[in-house]
């Protein structure tokens, strides 16, 4: 789609939710909370379509999909983060033997667990940039912070992964 | 150049402007540690963007939106049941709501112990 035309609400729930859902399960970890955040994001969407001026769709899209985790974050009344050292394995269950870390380490399982225990402003910038596929500009747009702490952010969270996994 | 370790991820997304680009590139041909770096931020970003793909749950999108014939004919039914009969498509004659009113009244039957309504009832 290009920028400068209006979907219709069946080809956002078409070509996007697949990406709401798996930004949201990434964000999460939990199937349960990634649909309930993927149906608020569907109903916000056909809410704001009519309103909807043609200019950047995905930072239009992601943004709203962000506003909706944030909104039931704050719902929910708990904290977005599990913030931990960089170096702190304990948090991922036992500690594999060294041999064993670089196969385990990238079972899907313990990447989600990696992911989980970044803060939460770098594991949103990871999970949109290697989840969803949206370059810096469009997370800056959708984040509304300046590209270059985009920049950062997925830098530093990838370095914090590698801390956790390797 | 000193180490441009902070540029490393957005130089392996391609996300630098290209003067950038290729200090970083030159920087790396001479600088083991920003090379080493640069793998170990290459294999996680490997590692995540190969996580399998989650499927929504097959039933979130059609319960979102009910086909747009389930809602006409949600809208045609209430209607009928707000004037207490059935339009069929064939109808083409103007309905007067007052008269059709005084036509389709309910009438209350009780028996003893019973009580029910039954309607409509035309002609009275």
């Amino acid at each position: 789609m290009n920028d400068h035309s209006v979907p219709t609400w069946e080809e956002v729930a078409r070509d996007h939710g697949r990406r709401i859902y798996n930004f949201a399960y990434r964000l999460t970890g939990n199937p349960d909370d990634a649909s309930d955040l993927m149906q608020e994001v569907l109903l916000r969407v056909r809410r704001g379509l009519p309103g909807y001026t043609p200019g950047s769709f995905e930072g239009w899209l992601w943004r709203i999909t962000r506003n909706a985790f944030l909104d039931d974050i704050r719902r929910k009344k708990r904290r977005p983060t599990v913030a931990l050292p960089v170096d702190d394995r304990s948090a991922l269950g036992s500690v594999p033997a060294p041999e064993d870390t670089l196969a385990e380490s990238r079972l899907p399982e313990h990447l989600q667990q990696a992911l989980l225990a970044l803060p939460f402003d770098f594991r949103e910038a990871v999970v949109m940039c290697d989840v969803v596929g949206l370059t810096y500009d469009e997370i800056a747009d959708a984040t509304d912070v300046p590209v270059g702490t985009v920049r950062s952010r997925i830098h530093r969270g990838r370095k914090m992964l590698r801390g956790m996994l390797e | 150049m000193t180490h441009p370790i902070d540029l490393l991820s957005a130089f392996l997304d391609g996300e630098l402007a290209a003067a950038d680009q290729a200090e970083v590139a030159n920087h790396l041909h001479g600088c083991a540690s920003c090379a080493a770096d640069l793998q170990g931020i290459s294999r996680v970003r490997d590692w995540i963007r190969g996580m399998p793909v989650e499927e929504a749950p097959s039933p979130l999108l059609p319960a979102l939106r009910p086909p747009r014939w389930a809602w006409a004919a949600a809208s045609i039914a209430a209607a009928a049941l707000a004037v207490g009969l059935v339009v069929t498509p064939a109808q083409t004659e103007v309905l007067d709501l007052d008269t059709l009113a005084g036509q389709h009244t309910a009438r209350v039957v009780v028996s003893p112990g019973i009580s029910s309504i039954r309607g409509p009832v035309a002609g009275r």
